[in-house]
């Protein structure tokens, strides 16, 4: 993780001096996560795809404004962050967050189909505050100090938003659990 | 039921966020106490769920700068290097010259030598002052043109006028010649008349 972060940050250093191909390789190595924490907030691929383009675009419009530049995950999820809040202000204004949540129902491979769907309804049905707080915990791995810089929070509240969220995951899949591990 | 005081512990230990030094310690009280061994055994087996959803492809790359057309080409790093405004001076500098030159033909302006190697901000100013010093030079020969040539012609207009002067004068002095020859005689023709006549009464 060290290691990751010293070569980002050496990357970020080339981007500062005008060397566009290391901002490529910073892209490529970040693409993945930040399409898939929209993608699970938004629930329409198309629309995380466009906002990831419009996310890398605006971190290396203001690469210069990164202060630490071993934290470029937490910055450009930030500003992930800022754009997905962003969009769903201009697109629906009259509706809640919590009702956009669209994600393709597919059952994951490997695993019991009604496991999988009952996962993502699981999920659907969180407050976006705490959805968000899972993703970036569980399937992002952020640290709790890094989800509050990402977030904007205080620790507490993350871990707050965090613990609620999986007590009405575990209550709700409990029963599913028990069915596709039989 | 009261909360275990150590539950905050218990769930920074399943998600990885406890220091190496408090961990051993927290498993021997998660293996004494029931409510923490639950709570434990509860996220652990929620985010096993969870993660049963794999991340998904990225449907296509970010065509930011991966694609080399966002990069920029030679030629806009050259004109970026501040040749445009080198350029831009050079043909100012070359249409006031040309201006200078098609006012007053005869005029020839000794181009100002370029600096290559100075910077292009010393470049610039020194092809503006060369052209400016070069354009009051035009403009000055021409006055002194002017000048001469406006000398010249008033000193032939004076010329003239004092020929015609002249002239008139000679005509004049002619008239009154005749006028006076003229004059003398008929006054000679009325003298004779008289004498005639007056002598045969």
């Amino acid at each position: 993780m060290i290691f990751r972060a010293v070569e980002d940050a050496d990357l970020i250093s080339r981007v500062r001096k005008g060397d566009i191909e290391g901002f490529n390789i910073l892209v490529s190595r970040w693409e993945k996560r930040v399409f898939n924490y929209l993608l699970r907030l938004l629930g329409s691929p198309d629309d995380a795809l466009d906002l990831s383009q419009d996310v890398f675009l605006k971190a290396y419009q203001n690469i210069r404004k990164l202060d630490d530049p071993a934290r470029f995950g937490p910055w450009v999820f930030r500003i992930a962050h800022n754009e997905a809040y962003s969009f769903f202000r201009k697109r629906r204004p009259e509706t809640a967050l919590e009702d956009t949540n669209v994600i393709e129902r597919r059952a994951a491979p490997g695993f019991a189909p009604d496991l999988s769907l009952a996962v993502t309804a699981a999920l659907d049905r969180l407050h976006p505050d705490q959805r968000e707080a899972v993703v970036l915990k569980v399937y992002q791995g952020f640290k709790f100090e890094e989800m509050a810089e990402i977030l904007g929070s205080p620790v507490s509240t993350v871990k707050s938003r965090l613990y609620t969220a999986l007590e009405l995951l575990k209550n709700e899949l409990a029963p599913v659990n028990i069915r596709g591990t039989r | 039921m009261s909360v275990c005081e150590r539950i905050e512990e218990v769930r920074d230990y399943a998600f990885g966020e406890l220091p190496e030094g408090k961990r051993g310690a927290v498993e021997e009280h998660v293996a004494g106490c029931a409510q923490c061994s639950a709570e434990l055994d509860g996220l652990q087996l929620t985010t096993a769920a969870l993660r049963i959803l794999p991340d998904q492809e990225i449907p296509q790359r970010i065509a930011f700068v991966s694609d080399k057309v966002f990069a920029p080409s030679g030629f806009s790093k050259w004109f970026g290097a501040g040749w445009l405004n080198f350029a831009s001076a050079c043909v100012v500098a070359a249409g006031l010259v040309g201006a200078a030159f098609a006012y007053r033909p005869v005029v020839t302006i000794a181009a100002p030598a370029p600096v290559v190697t100075a910077a292009k901000m010393d470049v610039t100013a020194q092809m503006n002052e060369a052209v400016t010093q070069a354009v009051d030079q035009a403009v000055a020969r021409i006055r002194a043109e002017d000048a001469r040539v406006m000398d010249a012609a008033l000193a032939a207009s004076e010329l003239k006028h004092e020929k015609q002067h002249r002239e008139l004068l000679a005509a004049m002095d002619e008239n009154l010649t005749y006028l006076q020859k003229r004059y003398s005689s008929v006054t000679m023709l009325a003298s004779s008349d008289a004498m005639r006549f007056g002598g045969g009464q």
